[in-house]
């Protein structure tokens, strides 16, 4: 993957990890709102509860003391204070719980001051009871009756009561519209993660099709180099094949060159007449072993040497102005051959004796470079072998 | 794997025409082997008579090439033996400078299927060649 795609996907699970985490930080802090809101809630409630409990605890212990009055009966009695108790107990619950709520615990202290005036009160009422001073407790009951004290313990707690259940209703609302942020966060956290993770998955589907292009031109030039490669291995095959095949022509046709010379030589070699190679100055370059055994004469005494040595011809009237070998200069300067001409070889010994001779010039394409000179000299050979 | 490739390596033997090439001398042995097996000929080279009677005993070749001037035995000799023993195998007679080249077809001309000069190209053997084992 190149470097920038892979920085990009990084970057990009970076901000899906981020949000991720944001939303999870942002879900845990509302769900302990949540959490501490229900706690809440259900504090209020057993606030209200427990109001409720002081104002019905409240009504009934007047109940049973205002029995107790009229009947003297200790149950009654008993029932009062159990009430009252009650009653205490309910404010002091109240009273704990409200004791973060400045307001809501002023009031339950307010109550609470209430509640043990009608407890002090229904001690005395009981005692006076208790003495038969019938007329004392008529009096403190009426006393009582002008007061209205249950009326403001039952106001305290309806106030109380309802400050608490607008309280209630306005974490409710704080509660409902919290929870429709949680879900708006939520939801656009998942949803952002979404449109990255889609972006993401572009990217390196993008890269990857990238890559597969990459791919594919490197192969279509792997291929190209690969019959460029071919190619030229034929060429160099086909040129090798060339070259060997003309070297074996070569060779062959060197090999039918050297049996030819080696032939030729053999030929020449084999001739009984004698034979001269002649350069066209008229001397001698190459002689043929019959020159050696019917003379005499070593190849070291006569080649390089003039023919004039070993060789005269018997002139014609017509050659008199020439040398004894001026016939044959003459013949190469023109290019012809001699044929059948009498002629005088000297042997070793000085001795002459008559033959007869042909010259054929040599030439090398249009231009005569020598000649050959074949002598047939029948007598001399006999005295040479002798 | 190499066993197919034997295999494979073998019909394609059996697949080339087979030339039996007598010549005494081991440097046109070696020279018409190499020649004739980049063309893809299958060649048998032997140096003397004998050994070209026992290999053609051994194998019938699509073709013959035999040298006239052999050191122990005359090429025309050697050429009637061949005809005793494979009537129908063509043969071709290389021959040197001991035989005038205006003359050999009316002598070894015909007694061969053709006669080529030693000194004619190995291109214009392998021509020869070519026709006679009908490619």
């Amino acid at each position: 993957m190149k470097d920038h795609t892979l920085r990009r996907v990084y970057v990009f699970f970076l901000a899906i990890f981020g949000v991720l985490a944001a939303v999870a930080v942002y879900a845990v802090s509302a769900i302990n709102r949540a959490q501490s809101s229900s706690d809440w809630v259900n504090q209020t409630h057993e606030v209200i509860a427990e109001v409720n409990s002081v104002l019905s605890t409240v009504r009934a212990g007047e109940g049973a003391l205002r029995s107790y009055v009229l009947t003297g009966d200790r149950r009654d009695l008993a029932a009062a204070r159990e009430a009252f108790a009650t009653m205490t107990e309910h404010v002091e619950i109240a009273k704990a719980l409200t004791r973060s709520d400045s307001g809501a615990n002023a009031q339950v202290s307010r109550l609470e001051e209430l509640v043990n005036q009608r407890s002090e009160l229904a001690e005395r009422v009981a005692a006076a009871r208790d003495a038969g001073e019938m007329e004392q407790v008529r009096a403190m009951l009426a006393e009582d009756a002008g007061v209205d004290a249950i009326g403001e313990i039952r106001r305290g707690v309806e106030r109380l009561r309802e400050e608490q259940m607008a309280l209630l209703a306005a974490r409710d609302r704080e509660s409902y519209l919290q929870a429709q942020k949680t879900r708006w966060i939520v939801g656009s956290g998942v949803a952002m993660n979404f449109v990255l993770f889609a972006a993401v998955s572009w990217l390196i589907r993008d890269d990857l099709a990238a890559r597969r292009r990459a791919a594919a031109v490197l192969r279509e030039a792997n291929e190209q180099l690969d019959a460029k490669v071919r190619e030229r291995t034929g060429e160099l095959a086909a040129t090798n094949e060339r070259l060997t095949a003309e070297n074996l022509e070569r060779r062959w046709a060197n090999q039918a060159l050297e049996h030819q010379l080696r032939y030729n030589q053999l030929i020449v070699d084999s001739v009984y007449d004698l034979v001269f190679v002649l350069t066209k100055a008229l001397n001698v370059t190459r002689i043929n072993p019959a020159v050696v055994h019917l003379t005499g004469w070593e190849a070291k005494d006569l080649l390089g040497g003039p023919l004039q040595k070993v060789l005269q011809l018997e002139k014609n009237e017509a050659e008199l102005d020439l040398s004894p070998i001026g016939p044959i200069a003459q013949a190469l300067r023109d290019g012809r051959e001699l044929r059948d001409r009498a002629a005088l070889i000297a042997d070793r010994r000085g001795r002459r004796v008559a033959a007869r001779c042909a010259l054929f010039p040599l030439r090398d394409r249009d231009k005569v470079v020598g000649g050959i000179l074949i002598v047939h000299a029948a007598s001399v050979s006999q005295e040479a072998r002798s | 794997m190499t066993l197919l490739a034997g295999s494979e390596t073998r019909k394609q033997a059996n697949m080339k025409k087979t030339i039996l090439h007598l010549d005494d001398e081991a440097e046109i042995r070696e020279l018409l082997s190499q020649y004739l097996s980049a063309r893809g000929y299958r060649v048998i080279p032997v140096a003397s008579p004998t050994e070209a009677l026992k290999a053609i005993r051994q194998e019938t070749p699509d073709l013959i090439i035999t040298d006239l001037q052999l050191e122990d035995a005359d090429g025309l000799e050697v050429v009637e033996q061949f005809r005793q023993v494979l009537p129908n195998t063509p043969v071709i007679l290389l021959t040197g400078v001991l035989i005038d080249p205006h003359v050999a077809a009316e002598t070894v001309g015909t007694k061969v299927a053709a006669y080529i000069e030693k000194t004619a190209s190995l291109t214009k053997l392998v021509d020869e060649v070519k026709r006679l084992v009908g490619e």
